[in-house]
């Protein structure tokens, strides 16, 4: 089990460089990142590729971290999913429907954040996304987890581009108007 | 689409980088300005802190084993940029320290403010998981997504614990989650005053149908009735019948029943099933 701090120990042994702390970071953390990759670019090898760049730059910018103004696992899910969305935005060709049986694919690895990953902050999260109107707040959650434009929104939705655009952010604004920060 | 409008702001610009929903030159934009904009990329930080707790409902997957072959070539002989700067201030230590307990002292009054600000936040926060669960399971990650039941055998569901422990340890709430097609019960219960209330989220029972409460312990050879659940929000009185330490550890759960209750004294058809989970005080 890996606590954050323990994250943040094992990420400043990898920006002196720390190649087996690097492998331990990779142990702790390669399910959820390939999880989250996984769900947005539904193709194992595209989610390989993103991995690869989502990792090297941890290694490179480990340094450029910092504890005292995020959690080291929402850092690294934050390069891993503009990795994968820089991706997927690009290979346009890519159906949204394809190689849906990656989706199926079961939660049954181990992972050694999980017991800790219900958080104050995902507690106040999700009572302000509960606020939400629905139609919105499915948008919101479309998009954080599949990763898609606001055309790909559009389409899902049946709503013109700029519908979709000004409930986005209607939705955004709610949302740091809840948490209150 | 190139329209403009008066949300076309900085703000909103980090606010859908950071969700995802930006296109491609849209993206390249923000990812030039958190380079060259330390306020932009503060703005972005900002967002990826507000949004980024998400992750966690988002299951894992283990990669195949060649992904890290592939990435240990990425990274020979490339050295890291530099040594992190390690937080000096007490205030940091501090949040480091209480991060390892999920809770972040610093901000634990607001928190516990916000936490008691009422039950119907708490249940707002469960209907998103709930009421998603009911329309649209597939946009639940995978652990979230409610299995197919079971019929006739007990399931007990690992309920997502949400709430403070410290608040208030007499109140208990249940989320007796269905499968897609079925409706959900929110059961909330006060061992204390050995009360209790559950609210039917969504959807009736099937006609000439009725769902019925439940209370299953081992202290007792059989589940007990603890009456139908006819309305959208009912109040079983029997639980009086129960001491405080039964109610705490007893499963609760709903069946379907033929019109007016079970014919047998025992249940038919279990739906669904939960153990308690403690909850804030409303702050009535």
């Amino acid at each position: 089990m890996l606590s954050p701090q323990e994250l943040v120990w094992l990420l400043a042994a990898v920006a002196k460089g720390d190649r087996a702390a690097f492998e331990r970071l990779y142990a702790a953390t390669r399910a959820k990142l390939y999880g989250v990759v996984l769900r947005i670019l539904r193709r194992h090898d595209l989610a390989d590729e993103v991995m690869q760049e989502t990792y090297l730059k941890i290694w490179n910018s480990a340094g450029q971290f910092d504890p005292a103004l995020s959690s080291p696992i929402t850092w690294m899910v934050a390069i891993a999913r503009n990795r994968a969305i820089d991706q997927v935005r690009k290979k346009t060709e890519v159906s949204i429907d394809e190689d849906p049986a990656v989706l199926e694919i079961a939660a049954d690895s181990p992972d050694p954040l999980a017991k800790r990953e219900m958080t104050e902050e995902l507690r106040r999260l999700l009572a302000c996304m509960g606020r939400l109107d629905e139609e919105r707040r499915r948008l919101v959650l479309f998009a954080y987890y599949d990763g898609w434009s606001r055309e790909q929104l559009a389409v899902k939705f049946d709503k013109p581009v700029n519908t979709v655009k000004t409930w986005l952010r209607r939705a955004l604004m709610e949302i740091r108007e809840c948490l209150g920060s | 689409m190139s329209d403009t409008d008066h949300t076309d702001t900085p703000e909103m610009l980090a606010a859908e980088y950071v969700l995802g929903t930006l296109a491609s030159n849209e993206r390249e934009q923000a990812e030039h300005l958190i380079a060259t904009d330390p306020a932009f990329a503060e703005l972005v930080r900002g967002w990826e802190q507000r949004l980024g707790q998400l992750h966690a409902m988002v299951a894992s997957v283990e990669p195949p084993p060649e992904t890290w072959a592939h990435i240990q070539a990425r990274i020979a002989g490339v050295e890291p940029s530099g040594a992190m700067t390690m937080p000096q201030h007490p205030d940091h230590a501090g949040r480091l320290a209480a991060e390892g307990n999920v809770v972040q002292l610093r901000r634990r009054v607001g928190r516990w403010r916000q936490a008691t600000a009422g039950l119907a936040a708490i249940a707002a926060a469960l209907l998103v998981v709930v009421v998603t669960a009911v329309r649209d399971p597939e946009l639940l990650p995978g652990p979230l997504r409610p299995k197919p039941i079971e019929v006739t055998k007990i399931v007990e569901k690992e309920v997502t614990k949400i709430v403070e422990k410290e608040v208030n340890p007499g109140r208990f709430v249940a989320v007796l989650q269905p499968n897609a097609a079925s409706p959900a019960f929110i059961l909330t219960v006060d061992v204390a005053n050995r009360t209790a209330s559950v609210r039917r989220v969504a959807g009736g029972p099937p006609p000439g149908k009725s769902y019925e409460l439940w209370l299953v312990s081992d202290r007792f050879p059989a589940p007990r009735s603890l009456g139908l659940v006819s309305d959208e929000f009912a109040r079983p009185a029997s639980l009086a019948n129960y001491d405080s330490a039964v109610l705490s550890d007893a499963t609760y759960a709903v069946s379907l029943e033929p019109e007016g209750g079970s014919p047998t004294g025992s249940p038919t058809e279990v739906l669904f099933a939960s153990k308690l989970i403690e909850s804030v005080q409303p702050s009535r």
